[in-house]
């Protein structure tokens, strides 16, 4: 069995599982910028309250398994991604922290509003930037990182960050269309169509400035003409759909097409930098450990996954339908 | 300039060294829990509920927090030392990994009983749910121990074409020093545990307040210190041999003597100023005879010092030293606490002697530092290796600059003292309005176990979530 292909997989499968659940709710947190009442506030975050934390052990997961199995990429791409990494984490880490003391605290809430959503945008941002300089290659010699830190804050990477930002607005517009009540409905859709708009625009600079500093992302185009060109119709496509959505639509559609436009993104991303894990450098295989720490590491996946995805599924269902305007205490 | 090593060092062992604090609170305590639901099942006494109502919500808070100090955690390694994550994650990434599927899994199953289901799944089941999270914590921190303990006594690796690759997963795992290292761990984190529970009761009782609650807490508290303390200490000195056995520079430094065979007899030193370039002490002060006694077991023994090491394998005297009186004189303190509850209790004095109780009080957050210390030793005594004899920590740096190490460094310094003071603000909080007050499970997580629960902790304020 190829087992450096199947332990990627996964590690895949967990990045797509972190981006799908937690992008809506770090999405719902950068959008708190928009609202000055307090009272929409709190029922935005009402909305993420019961679910939001478990989402992050994905991103865990994707970045462990890289540790376990692909030595090599890893210590390839922290390196080469460490201020993103690095801010990235603290954003995360102050998103947990505001989130407490907002509960906590009636006096400041709205400072710590703030804060939940600066720490949410920057953690979106930098993981664009991470995307982004991905697409522009990691500068590799010896099967070191051999770039400078700063590599990761040039043009493409920057527009990137702002494109996953913008588009983790729309899912988590999507998100409060599914679960919010009026006024805010109005506001979710208002968000969905700005979003969404800002989102296509600055990912199709992004895409025309990655055409232009990667050669590699040029090739293949050559070679994938056909399965991009679907791809790219089929985003088109849902992201005019979501530009066009009014209060009318079934509840969850938004948010299902939200995340189609994310998932189609990663499947080109994937069909671009296949078979290499440090993109335009290193294949799968190059970078792997050796079969036994992939074996023990995918019995240990094969165990305890499913038990999350239940548990997780559970979650949702449980806290299913719209948010009640008290949250969801008492 | 800056030398990057060095900054990337400091912020691995600041990061690390905050984090260890919570999982060490969260590992004791889910074992007290345990036993006190236990209790509780077996007595029908309320007050045992309303102890465990109470450290409940302790315990989750430094769940929590141990969750998201542990996240950076497993980016750092590839962050800071990138080589070193190379080389050794086909050996350690799996068991980290296996950590954090055990934390998924409690998290998954169990912790969301054991903070909200009380009243869902009936005492028995709960009961079980408690216990299940207390092994998954321990089983969490076997997982990191042998991780850890590798990297002390590497051990079932091969070299294959320059990459690591494990031949024999029992002996990565099961390495010769993480025997007696994880015990010595989990006691640690038992006593934390136990000074916490005391010295709280303690405050309570000088206060003059929840009076039921707070003999219990110091009756039990002192109890589990005086019988953990005693483990520890034999735990310590078997674990002193191991590695004294397999890292002598480490012990060496520990003892603060330079020549190869100290005098005899030898003192017992509790103050040193070290020249590591002349390998000597410039001051020493110490107890006479007492070196010979604990550390050879006989009257005039010699002592081997730090000289017999090559001084391009020595770690640094004075870090590896003091670490190691700190834990020390904890432990001796800590066994002066038990042997004095022994005494109070016989005299049937326990809870109203203010002096023991003030001690008590002041002892509160010793295992914290004695936890501390004894990493300190570990990890600065196992330099300049980062993983024994096989990758020195200067060669483990990743390729970044040192003012992007030192810029992050700062930034997480900033964060990482609003989690602290996050955590004693509410924990403080609990604390002052007491176990009374506690009505409910678990003070606010944002999580879905926060969200099922019936009713909010702070009654003054009806807030709307």
């Amino acid at each position: 069995m190829d087992l450096p292909l199947l332990t990627a997989s996964f590690a895949a499968l967990a990045l797509v599982f972190y981006v799908v659940l937690d992008g809506f709710d770090l999405g719902v947190g950068i959008l708190l910028f928009f609202r000055p009442e307090q009272a929409s506030r709190d029922h935005m975050v009402d909305s993420i309250t019961p679910t939001w934390d478990g989402n992050e052990t994905w991103l865990v997961m994707t970045g462990i398994s890289l540790l376990a199995a692909f030595p090599t990429a890893y210590a390839i791409l922290m390196p080469a991604f460490y201020l993103p990494v690095i801010l990235m984490l603290l954003g995360l880490g102050l998103r947990g922290v505001s989130f407490e003391f907002r509960v906590q605290m009636r006096k400041h809430r709205r400072r710590w509003d703030y804060a939940f959503a600066a720490g949410s945008l920057v953690a979106g941002f930098m993981q664009g930037t991470i995307v982004g300089g991905l697409m522009q290659g990691v500068n590799v010699r010896n099967l070191e990182f051999a770039g400078s830190v700063f590599d990761v804050f040039r043009a493409l990477p920057l527009i990137s960050g702002l494109a996953v930002a913008a588009g983790y607005c729309v899912l988590g517009a999507g998100w409060l269309f599914l679960k919010a009540n009026e006024p805010l409905l109005r506001f979710a859709v208002h968000a969905l169509r700005s979003a969404t708009l800002v989102f296509i625009s600055v990912l199709f600079v992004a895409g025309l400035t990655a055409l232009r500093v990667q050669p590699a992302i040029r090739a293949a185009w050559g070679f994938h003409y056909l399965a991009l060109s679907i791809l790219s119709a089929l985003f088109a496509v849902i992201a005019i759909f979501l530009a066009a959505t009014s209060v009318g639509v079934q509840p969850l559609r938004p948010l299902v097409a939200g995340t189609g436009l994310f998932l189609l993104g990663m499947a080109a991303i994937i069909l671009i930098i296949y078979p290499d894990i440090v993109p335009f450098n290193l294949t799968l295989w190059d970078a792997a450990a050796s079969s036994a720490s992939e074996k023990f590491v995918l019995v240990g996946i094969a165990c305890v996954t499913p038990v999350v995805l239940a548990y997780s599924s559970y979650a949702y269902w449980v806290f299913r339908g719209r948010t009640p305007a008290k949250g969801w205490g008492e | 300039m800056m030398d990057p090593s060095v900054i990337a060092r400091t912020q691995f062992a600041f990061t690390v060294s905050f984090h260890i604090i919570f999982p060490t609170i969260s590992i004791g305590l889910a074992s007290f829990l345990a036993i006190i639901e236990g209790l509780w099942l077996k007595t029908k006494d309320e007050i045992y509920l309303q102890i465990y109502k109470f450290w409940l919500n302790i315990f989750a808070m430094s769940f929590g927090v141990g969750v998201v100090t542990g996240i950076v955690l497993s980016f750092e390694f590839g962050l800071g030392f990138a080589r070193f994550a190379e080389i050794a994650g086909p050996a350690i990434g799996p068991m980290i990994a296996m950590e954090v599927l055990t934390a998924f899994f409690l998290e998954a199953g169990f912790l969301g009983i054991m903070l909200f289901g009380m009243n869902r799944v009936g005492p028995r089941l709960h009961f079980f749910a408690t216990c299940m999270v207390a092994v998954g914590t321990l089983l969490s921190a076997s997982w990191i121990l042998s991780a850890n303990s590798w990297m002390q006594t590497p051990d079932g690796v091969s070299f294959q074409n320059g990459r690591l690759v494990v031949v024999d997963w029992i002996r990565v795992i099961v390495n010769p020093s993480w025997l007696f290292r994880l015990p010595h761990m989990f006691m640690a984190a038992f006593l934390t545990a136990s000074f916490l529970v005391s010295g709280v009761g303690a405050w309570y009782l000088l206060r003059g307040k929840y009076l039921a609650f707070a003999r219990k807490s110091v009756a039990l508290g002192t109890a589990f210190a005086t019988v953990l303390i005693g483990v520890q200490v034999f735990l310590g000195d078997i674990l002193y041999g191991t590695m004294l056995h397999y890292q002598p520079s480490k012990m060496q430094a520990a003892e603060g003597f330079w020549p190869k065979k100290s005098q005899s007899p030898a003192p017992y030193y509790w103050i040193i100023v070290p020249d590591q370039k002349n390998e000597r002490n410039r001051v020493a002060i110490g107890i006479p005879w007492l070196g010979s006694i604990w550390l050879t077991h006989s009257l005039r023994g010699r002592v081997a010092g730090l000289s017999n090491t090559p001084p391009d394998r020595q770690p640094i005297m004075g870090m590896v030293f003091y670490s190691f009186r700190t834990m020390y004189g904890i432990a001796i303190l800590m066994f002066a606490v038990g042997i004095a509850s022994i005494w109070h209790r016989l005299k049937g004095t326990l809870f109203v002697s203010r002096g023991f109780l003030w001690l008590l009080v002041w002892m509160t957050p010793c295992g914290i530092f004695a936890t501390l210390a004894g990493w300190y030793v570990a990890e600065t005594g196992r330099q300049p290796w980062v993983i024994w004899g096989m990758l020195r920590t200067a060669d483990a740096v990743s390729p970044v600059p040192g003012h992007a190490f030192l810029s992050t460094l700062i930034a997480f310094v900033c964060v990482y003292s609003m989690f602290l003071a996050a955590f004693l603000y509410f924990a403080l909080r609990i604390i002052r309005r007491g176990p009374m007050e506690i009505s409910v499970y678990a003070e606010a997580s944002g999580s879905l176990k926060n969200a099922l629960r019936p009713y909010v902790l702070d009654s003054s304020e009806p807030v709307r979530r």
